[in-house]
């Protein structure tokens, strides 16, 4: 049986193996290398139409291990930057350049390229305000639409373009771009990010950081659109309410059960539905591969959206 | 997302949001098939364009011809019917992204293949040109069609790929190695001539030496290697061929002279016939004045205007001759200009034969050097030889003595 990459798993797995791990390692660091600096690179019209790791991934493994861009295969890296560019303005990709990362330079120069020089200017002296200045020109003057959120202890500024969430790590000279399948690292940047859909999607539902360091947010469906459920289940699927409640509802608060940390239901003195969902980075104590995803948190706000906008807003 | 995208290798992220509806009618159109509408529309759309938007609305249009089924048709028809002329494109995408100018190069594949006929004429031209991405684009372009029915086999055009391996651009170098790999396998003793001859010829140059290996190793096989070693030539042989050819352009040469010579005596024949016919219309003109003046002003109108029209319609065609005689003129130069050429050619040809002549008279002198090394040292051996003999006779004259004396002594 031949050598599989099953058995480099389990090796890597074996902590007592240090120093064959090394030579494994150091052999993986040189065929990336080859990889991407020669068999790759060398050849542009394949690396841009059909790069030979997958999404170009290997960049991101660099740009996370902070390396600068002279250690980067820097063809591979602006044909990655243009793919994020053409994505921006609607434009054939290759890829849909999903839990992409740029230098934050790189990343201004995309999405906001008349004013990029300053801008990254005013973010390595982490001069926020001017860089909000900035922003708030470009929206209310330029008409362009995006939102924007600079975190509590200044270590992110969230971005959103239509659908799509870009994070600046302030701190690392990255942003990571069309968020979606990556984790979310810290409590920070999830609580920012509730911040900013809240603001735009739920801003009358209560939001706030508990002493668990867990973000709660508090949704409520008042207790005269309850009354309005029928006590049986309902034949047509005509009525909104009897619908949601008979049969979406429970399978809301099972998706909502599966990312959110805790689920808290009960009726206040007001006869209102209160759910209480809390947050937390890891969705799980017991399951550490269950991190909370940018993606799942999407589906979350997706469902505060409807309690909000379906049964909240209009009926209150 | 479709699959049949997702298969093309692009993928549309999502509907636009300002769709130019000129766009939109092309989209249309080649969705029902209209492709010669098509064709019109889109020279009206790109005609329109200023400096400023030509190229927007190129960019726009291939990235509808890239989405779009029927996209690759409408191309094909766009550069026949010269809507499109296909090295201003290129330069065009040139100052875009990498995305599309790739992905239209991936479009014009299967036309490469089919139709390399369409794009011979330029490619030559479009490899040389001073912008690198010209430079790898024809070489894409090349591989397509080395790749199709035809293969490639102009020797010029290899050498031209060939020169690529000494590009200052490294990916030029990769892509002349690969462009050649390919016409190699079709067409394997072309290249590896070509390209031994383009290392001979720059002999230091061990870049060059090593990218020809590369393409050597992928294009000949160990059976390929016998024949071209059957192929390949002592250097005798080498030279008395280059002399052969030196000859043969010579005689070209001396025919293409004689041509011109011909063209010339030709065109001197016709300047002295328009000579002719001005005098000709000159002597009529004098004739007429004769003739009219005297009467003139009893003539009756008609008669009047007649003459003026006689007038003017000679003052033209004195204006043509004139016209005539100047590019005549020209054309003499013109040929001049040629012969010198010529001339300068035939120079140079005959210093290379020259060149190869002092190459052969040095070849010739070392070879005789390494004669007369060669007879001095057999003269050394043989007289090493020679003193060797002498010593041991003189050894065996000296024991003899000794064992005479012995004798003596004994009795």
């Amino acid at each position: 049986m031949p050598l599989t990459s099953h058995h480099l798993r389990n090796l890597l797995k074996d902590s007592q193996l240090d120093k064959e791990i090394d030579e494994l390692t150091e052999l993986m660091v040189k065929r990336i290398n080859q990889l991407c600096f020669e068999d790759c690179q060398i050849d542009r019209i394949a690396c841009t139409l059909q790069p030979k790791c997958r999404q170009r991934w290997l960049l991101k493994l660099r740009m996370l291990n902070k390396l600068t861009l002279d250690d980067m295969p820097k063809f591979c890296y602006s044909v990655h930057k243009n793919i994020i560019f053409r994505d921006y303005h609607n434009k054939t990709v290759v890829y849909k350049p999903t839990d992409s990362y740029l230098y934050t330079i790189d990343f201004l120069d995309v999405f906001f390229h008349g004013d990029y020089r300053k801008l990254n200017q005013y973010y390595s002296k982490k001069q926020f305000r001017d860089c909000i200045k900035i922003f708030k020109d470009r929206i209310n003057n330029r008409d362009e639409h995006f939102q924007y959120l600079l975190t509590d202890k200044e270590n992110f500024m969230i971005f959103k373009f239509e659908e799509k969430i870009h994070v600046m790590f302030l701190n690392e000279n990255y942003v990571l771009s069309n968020a979606n399948r990556d984790n979310i690292t810290s409590v920070e940047l999830l609580k920012g990010i509730c911040e900013l859909f809240a603001r735009l999607y739920f801003p009358e539902f209560k939001l706030q950081l508990g002493f668990d360091n867990r973000i709660e947010i508090k949704s409520i469906i008042p207790g005269d659109i309850l009354l309005k459920v029928s006590k049986e289940p309902p034949e047509t699927k005509d009525d909104k309410i009897d619908d949601y409640f008979w049969n979406i509802f429970s399978s809301d608060l099972d998706a909502l059960s599966q990312h959110c940390k805790e689920i808290n239901l009960y009726i206040n003195k007001q006869n209102d539905l209160i759910i209480k969902i809390h947050l937390d980075v890891n969705s799980s104590d017991f399951d550490r591969k269950n991190l909370l995803r940018y993606r799942d948190l999407r589906l979350i706000f997706n469902i505060i959206f409807r309690f909000y906008n379906d049964f909240y807003i209009i009926w209150a | 997302m479709g699959m049949n995208d997702k298969k093309k290798g692009l993928i549309k992220m999502s509907e636009d949001k300002e769709q130019d509806p000129e766009l939109i009618k092309i989209k249309d159109f080649i969705r029902d098939e209209r492709f010669d509408d098509v064709v019109q529309i889109i020279a009206l759309y790109l005609g329109d364009a200023t400096d400023e938007n030509y190229l927007d609305r190129l960019e726009n249009l291939m990235e509808t011809l890239l989405i779009q089924h029927g996209g690759r048709t409408v191309l094909r028809f766009l550069i026949e019917q010269l809507v499109i002329d296909l090295p201003s494109l290129l330069e065009s995408l040139s100052k875009r992204d990498s995305v599309l100018r790739y992905s239209f190069l991936l479009l014009l594949k299967s036309f490469c293949e089919n139709e390399c006929d369409l794009f011979m004429p330029f490619i030559e031209d479009l490899i040389n040109s001073e912008d690198p991405n010209i430079r790898e684009a024809a070489l894409q372009l090349t591989i397509f069609m080395a790749g199709g029915d035809k293969g490639i086999d102009d020797e010029l055009l290899i050498k031209s790929i060939s020169n690529k391996l000494t590009d200052e651009k490294e990916f030029i170098v990769e892509k002349a190695i690969q462009t050649l790999k390919v016409i190699g396998k079709s067409n394997t003793s072309l290249v590896s001539r070509v390209l031994s001859n383009i290392v001979k010829e720059n002999a230091e140059n061990e870049e060059l030496k090593q990218a020809a290996d590369l393409v050597l190793k992928a294009i000949v096989s160990v059976n390929q290697i016998e024949e071209i070693v059957e192929e390949e030539l002592t250097e005798s042989e080498i030279i008395e061929k280059e002399e052969d050819e030196i000859s043969d352009k010579e005689i070209q040469l001396k025919k293409k002279k004689i041509e011109l010579k011909k063209k010339k005596l030709e065109l001197e024949e016709k300047l002295m016939n328009e000579k002719e016919k001005s005098l000709k219309f000159k002597e009529e003109i004098i004739e007429r004045e004769v003739e009219i003046s005297p009467e003139r002003e009893d003539l009756p109108k008609k008669l009047k205007k007649q003459i003026k029209k006689d007038e003017n319609e000679i003052f033209d065609k004195e204006i043509e001759l004139k016209k005539k005689y100047i590019e005549i003129k020209k054309k003499k130069l013109e040929i001049e200009l040629k012969e010198k050429e010529f001339e300068e050619i035939s120079i140079q040809e005959r210093e290379k034969t020259l060149k190869i002549k002092e190459k052969l008279l040095e070849k010739e002198s070392e070879l005789s050097h390494v004669e007369i090394e060669l007879q001095q040292k057999k003269i050394e051996e043989k007289e090493k030889k020679l003193r060797e003999k002498e010593l041991e006779h003189a050894e065996v004259i000296f024991k003899e003595l000794e064992e005479d004396k012995r004798k003596e002594k004994n009795e």
